[in-house]
């Protein structure tokens, strides 16, 4: 099954050969969404820290990007260094909230980003409340560049579940989760509690600032009241809880889910809110443990079995 | 050589009292059994001594560390291994996973010796079956083995063990005695052993020690230390009962 899985990304790069902007516009917005929840599941679902506030690193990913274009740099080439400068910005800010725990994380960082946000609306140099356009793609053919932006977005979207997946089923994944369960116990394991949550926080930084570099690339212009917003967080929490919490399909499922119900019911209004809502309520209620959880197999196991 | 010195260590709550100027040493590869009646601070001592609890005053020091302000995981890395009185497993991992952890981070093993580390102490617990089992399938006493598997696991040189008898039956504290006495014969390693279950800690102990108001009121040989006429006035209920079960068999 996993080579399938495989096997559907490479369909997947092959579609700006064969069906062009008209699907890959839609496919960008899926692959980010597919990322964030991945990210988001590192952090909630296998370390335990729920934060509300990794639109702050969509922001700084997105800002970092255009700094970095601003000095002439490819942008292309700037999306991974733009994830890397969110990943670093994440390092002192993880001292202050990390200190915190449960719904005092989550709040921390939803302040957090706000506090960013306004940061940005009060600094003119990188266009203030207005935003910015991304400076230096203008020497991209429109068709050429809404496909690499396509194929940026499917590496990043199969580059964060492939390596949300390798740091979850590793020896890092199995602390991870023990100090997501039971910090008390886990310290009194050895597990060093404040150095898991650490990584998981920069590294989940780094992968959502990929994201908001990425979406960048694909509207081409930012402004920091969308890129901060707190839907952002809500959306991931979302897909996560409705595919299913500590999963590696859990997100992707979430995202496909989401994805399918904006894409279909989005002309209907407020309506389309109303039943994303009835939809989160009726699998935290029937199902727990996420639809993947419930109904799926794991493709990309985690667990850890004892050799016979 | 001391293996853990507690030196004046002192602890409370608001008004309650858990350690008042405790002192106690521990050598290397002693067993001690520790007693007191409820809200004497046993716990708490352990919370003191593992790192979950920081005294108000005082020292700890394990095998020549001052471990007084140090982390748990820290501790818990230097050699220090706890079981708690209300087993607090991770819920989410599996049986194996629970131990593997505990080997990979407390023992600090890699690869496969980890993964031989945690089969093993799963076998000597007599968890081998359940071992793919999630940890919340759990019953009360299946998880207090869990918790002596974790311990084991970290392998310490200090075991902490917070009532891991209660609940067992005769043939069962058996088993739970001659497991933690290979496990000292084998690693040589100190066992500080809390239990309202007297007749396990006597089959085990060579020194018993009884707490009352976060003071030590008896320090000893265990039969003589439960004759005691100080040790008997503060016991009331079930430990004074299980002294003079003690008694008759005596
Ligand atoms: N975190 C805490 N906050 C406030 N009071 C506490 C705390 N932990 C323990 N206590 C109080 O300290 C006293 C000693 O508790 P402790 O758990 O150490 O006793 P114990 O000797 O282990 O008792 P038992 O035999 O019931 O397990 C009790 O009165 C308890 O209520
Ligand atoms: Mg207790």
């Amino acid at each position: 099954m996993r080579y399938i899985a495989g096997f559907i990304v490479i369909l997947l790069a092959g579609v700006p050969y064969m069906l062009g902007p008209a699907v890959e516009q839609p496919l960008v917005t899926l692959f980010s969404l597919v990322a964030m929840a991945s990210w988001w599941n590192l952090l909630a679902g296998f370390t335990g820290l729920t934060s509300f506030g990794q639109q702050a690193y969509l922001g700084v990913g997105a800002y970092g990007l255009y700094v970095l274009a601003l000095a002439g740099i490819d942008p292309f080439v700037a999306i991974p260094l733009a994830a890397v400068l969110a990943g670093v910005v994440a390092l002192p800010v993880s001292f202050p909230v990390l200190r915190l725990s449960g719904g005092h994380f989550a709040v921390a960082t939803w302040v957090l980003a706000e506090i960013f946000r306004l940061s940005v609306t009060l600094s003119p140099a990188i266009g203030g409340n207005t935003g910015v356009s991304l400076p230096g793609i203008s020497g991209y053919l429109p068709l050429l560049r809404q496909a690499v932006v396509y194929w940026w977005a499917l590496a990043i979207a199969a580059g964060s579940v492939l390596a949300v997946w390798l740091l979850a089923r590793g020896r890092y994944g199995l602390a991870a989760r023990a100090v997501g369960d039971d910090p008390v116990t886990a310290a009194s394991s050895g597990i060093r509690v404040a150095r898991i949550r650490r990584w998981a926080y920069c590294l989940a930084a780094a992968g959502t600032g990929a994201v908001g570099a990425l979406l960048f690339t694909h509207t081409l212009y930012v402004q920091p009241g969308s890129i901060f917003g707190v839907q952002y967080s809500v959306l991931m929490m979302f897909m996560v809880l409705i595919g299913g919490l500590g999963t590696i399909e859990g997100p992707v499922a979430g995202a496909l889910i989401f994805f399918a119900l904006q894409q279909t019911l989005a002309a209907h209004g407020p309506w389309y809110l109303v039943l994303l809502g009835a939809v989160a309520v009726a699998v935290t209620l029937f199902a727990p443990r996420g639809l993947w959880g419930h109904l799926g197999r794991p493709l990309f196991p985690i667990a850890h079995l004892q050799e016979r | 050589m001391n293996v853990l010195e507690l030196d004046r260590i002192t602890k409370r709550f608001g008004r309650v009292t858990v350690a008042d100027e405790l002192t106690l040493s521990v050598r290397q590869g002693d067993a001690v059994g520790v007693v007191g009646p409820n809200g004497a601070g046993k716990t708490s001592l352990f919370g003191m001594i593992s790192g979950d609890l920081r005294p108000d005053a005082g020292e700890v020091r394990f095998d020549g560390h001052r471990v007084t302000l140090l982390d748990p995981s820290v501790r818990c890395r230097l050699g220090i291994g706890r079981t708690y009185q209300v087993p607090r497993p991770f819920l989410g991992l599996s049986v194996f996973e629970n131990t593997l952890v505990a080997a990979q981070q407390g023992a600090r093993t890699r690869g496969r010796a980890s993964y031989a580390l945690a089969a093993r102490v799963l076998g000597e617990t007599g968890l081998a079956d359940l071992a793919g089992r999630p940890a919340a399938q759990l019953g009360l006493l299946q998880r207090k083995r869990l918790e002596l598997a974790r311990a084991l696991a970290t392998r310490p040189k200090l075991l902490l063990l917070d009532e891991v008898a209660g609940g067992l039956t005769d043939p069962e504290v058996t088993e739970l005695v001659a497991l933690i006495t290979a496990a000292r014969e084998r690693e040589g390693l100190a066992v500080l052993w809390i239990e309202h279950v007297v007749r396990a800690l006597t089959a085990t102990v060579d020194r018993l020690i009884c707490l009352a108001g976060g003071r030590i009121i008896g320090d000893g040989g265990p039969l003589e230390v439960l004759a005691s006429p100080a040790v008997k006035e503060v016991f009331l209920g079930t430990a004074d009962a299980l002294t003079e079960a003690e008694d008759r068999d005596a």
